[in-house]
């Protein structure tokens, strides 16, 4: 039964193991595993390679490409890497916008209203299906494979710009935090509730968050609520930032070489930093609580009298605390390995942003499989809304999981590379520049053993919830 | 419109002891670091002097760096030879 109920969300799941553990054993040149990309629970079953050896496999993947990369100490071809450009025209941009800006709202209502009244079956509720395949599966893998259009497309926006503006005054010092905490909360609703698989639930989500982000909008603008608070328009910004297309500081469109922005001063402070380890953190918490270490520590933790409702609060907030203390640690050693004397926050902030391509190399991996698989039940959502369909899922063939190993290992190098081409733009010495990567190499060799682990666990299901 | 306060971007030790460009003042850990600083950031306002302790910081780098290569080569060769062996084993 919770199988069933759950049965989006687990698909979800279950295909990071398929392209993480590909990544490591395909790292060796062994294509045994390479057909463990697609929808099934095959990866963990078929895996012969004892747990500590693939953790270990991770970690030295990662290393390698930090010391592959410090043979590139050229600054003339960082520079270029970084400042290539061309620009885009794009024909009829006003036209366009407005047209893209009406889809979004078009969609939004679509979304609540077969939330409420379409099928229950969640592969044939177009909520659902938009939602999870279209919206973060589809549209979330567009803003760091070709641009972020999520300021064009995001109906609170367009909808909040028709609205009155009080113009309240943002308090600055509270900076990016506001939207760190409404990202774990929505990663702890997504968790703890069954949004993928309840379409009521999920339309009920949906207008609660719209009231919300209506209500900051009125308040605060659009322009501050989507810039400083709302943490789906950051997380759609910043995977932006990964991606070949986006504007430059004129406003004009451009390509470029993808990642070339994580190596520019992308962030403002120590907390955008925080938001960024906390996009890593909360891919890692969706399989970290269905594992069975998470449920003997819960158990152990109810049976010392610790209230059930705070667990899952609790240990997103306390794992957060974790990624972004150890990320502060090694920004705090870099000023010693380096050696140098440039502000640790300033370390923290400029270094960030190359774990971007890695969570989006991981998103890739999640979700390009899921939503080829789901793209039927998409289509029929489109065209037949309120009929329960039963659509088939399309089958994603054997060789597909090289795409999420290309996906995951794209990630890790552009990661590198991105941090390689900052330490080289802050430093004045190459040896110094390499020096100072150390410690931000092993917190990305800490983050992918620790997934890694996470996904070698069995899949158990979720303790304490109703 | 962001903080009110910028942080600094610069932040030496109270124990140490810095040596500062005198074109913009940034802090360095050593002469060698300030060196290779002023030749690449001040370009057109070194004098022959800092301009000749650049080149020979550069070059002292250079070799350096040859050095960090070959210990790169070498950790990278037994990393893959390394592993090679454990999956041929296990």
């Amino acid at each position: 039964m919770d199988r069933r109920r759950r049965s989006i969300r687990r698909s979800v799941r279950r295909t990071l193991p398929a392209g993480v553990t590909a990544l490591t054993l395909a790292a060796l040149a062994r294509p045994v595993l390479a057909h463990g990309g697609s929808l099934g629970g095959a990866a963990r079953e078929s895996l012969s390679v004892p747990t500590w050896l693939m953790l270990a496999t991770g970690g030295a993947v990662v290393g390698a490409s930090f010391l592959l990369a410090s043979f590139v100490t050229d600054r003339s071809a960082l520079d270029w890497l970084v400042e290539r450009r061309r620009p885009v025209g794009l024909p009829g941009e006003r036209t366009l916008r407005w047209a893209v800006g009406a889809l979004g709202v078009v969609g939004l209502v679509g979304v609540v209203v077969t939330g409420f009244v379409g099928p229950t079956d969640p592969l044939s509720n177009p909520a659902v299906v938009i939602v999870w395949a279209g919206w973060w599966a589809g549209f979330a893998m567009s803003t760091y494979l070709v641009g972020n259009a999520w300021p064009a497309l995001n109906p609170w926006r367009t909808i909040g710009a028709a609205l009155p503006d009080l113009g309240r005054r943002y308090r600055w010092r509270f900076g990016a935090w506001p939207s760190v905490a409404g990202l774990l909360v929505l990663v702890w609703v997504e968790v703890v509730s069954p949004l993928a698989d309840e379409p009521r639930v999920l339309a009920l989500t949906v207008v609660a968050y719209s009231v919300v982000t209506l209500a900051g909008t009125v308040v605060y603008g659009p322009d501050t609520w989507f810039g400083a608070v709302d943490p789906v328009a950051r997380v759609f910004r910043y995977y932006g930032a990964v991606a070949p297309v986006g504007r430059d500081a004129d406003g004009s469109l451009a390509l470029r070489f993808p990642g070339a922005r994580l190596s520019t001063d992308l962030l403002d402070g120590v907390d955008e930093a925080a938001f960024v380890v906390a996009l890593l953190w909360v891919t890692t918490f969706d399989g970290f609580v269905a594992t069975p270490a998470w449920r003997d520590l819960a158990r152990g933790l109810v049976g010392l009298g610790f209230p059930p409702i705070l667990l899952y609060p609790g240990a997103m907030v306390a794992g957060f605390a974790l990624f972004f203390g150890v990320y502060l640690l090694a920004a705090r050693l870099s000023r010693r390995t380096a050696p140098t004397f440039v502000a640790s926050a300033t370390l923290a902030r400029r270094f960030a942003p190359p774990l971007l391509a890695i969570a989006a190399g991981y998103h890739v991996a999640h979700f390009l499989g899921y939503f080829l698989s789901l793209t039927p039940a998409l289509a029929a959502a489109v065209t037949a809304p309120l009929a329960t369909v039963d659509p088939p899922l399309l089958v994603v063939p054997g060789w597909f999981g090289g795409v999420a190993i290309a996906g995951v290992l794209g990630g890790h190098l552009l990661g590198i590379l991105a941090a390689h081409t900052t330490a080289f733009d802050l430093f004045p010495g190459r040896l110094q520049a390499i020096r100072s990567q150390y410690p931000f190499i092993a917190v990305m060799i800490f983050y992918t053993m620790a997934s890694l682990w996470i996904v070698t666990r069995p899949d158990v299901p979720l303790p304490y919830l109703p | 419109m962001r903080h009110d306060s910028p942080e600094p971007a610069y932040d030496v030790p109270p124990d140490r002891t810095a040596v500062e460009c005198r074109h913009c003042g940034r802090p360095f850990d050593s002469e060698f670091l300030l060196a290779l600083h002023r030749g690449r950031s001040h370009p057109d306002a070194v004098d022959d002097d800092e301009r000749q302790a650049y080149e020979e910081a550069y070059d002292a780098e250079t070799s350096r760096l040859g050095r960090f290569r070959l210990k790169a080569v070498a950790l990278l060769v037994l990393l893959y030879f390394g592993f090679l062996m454990v999956y041929a084993v296990v």
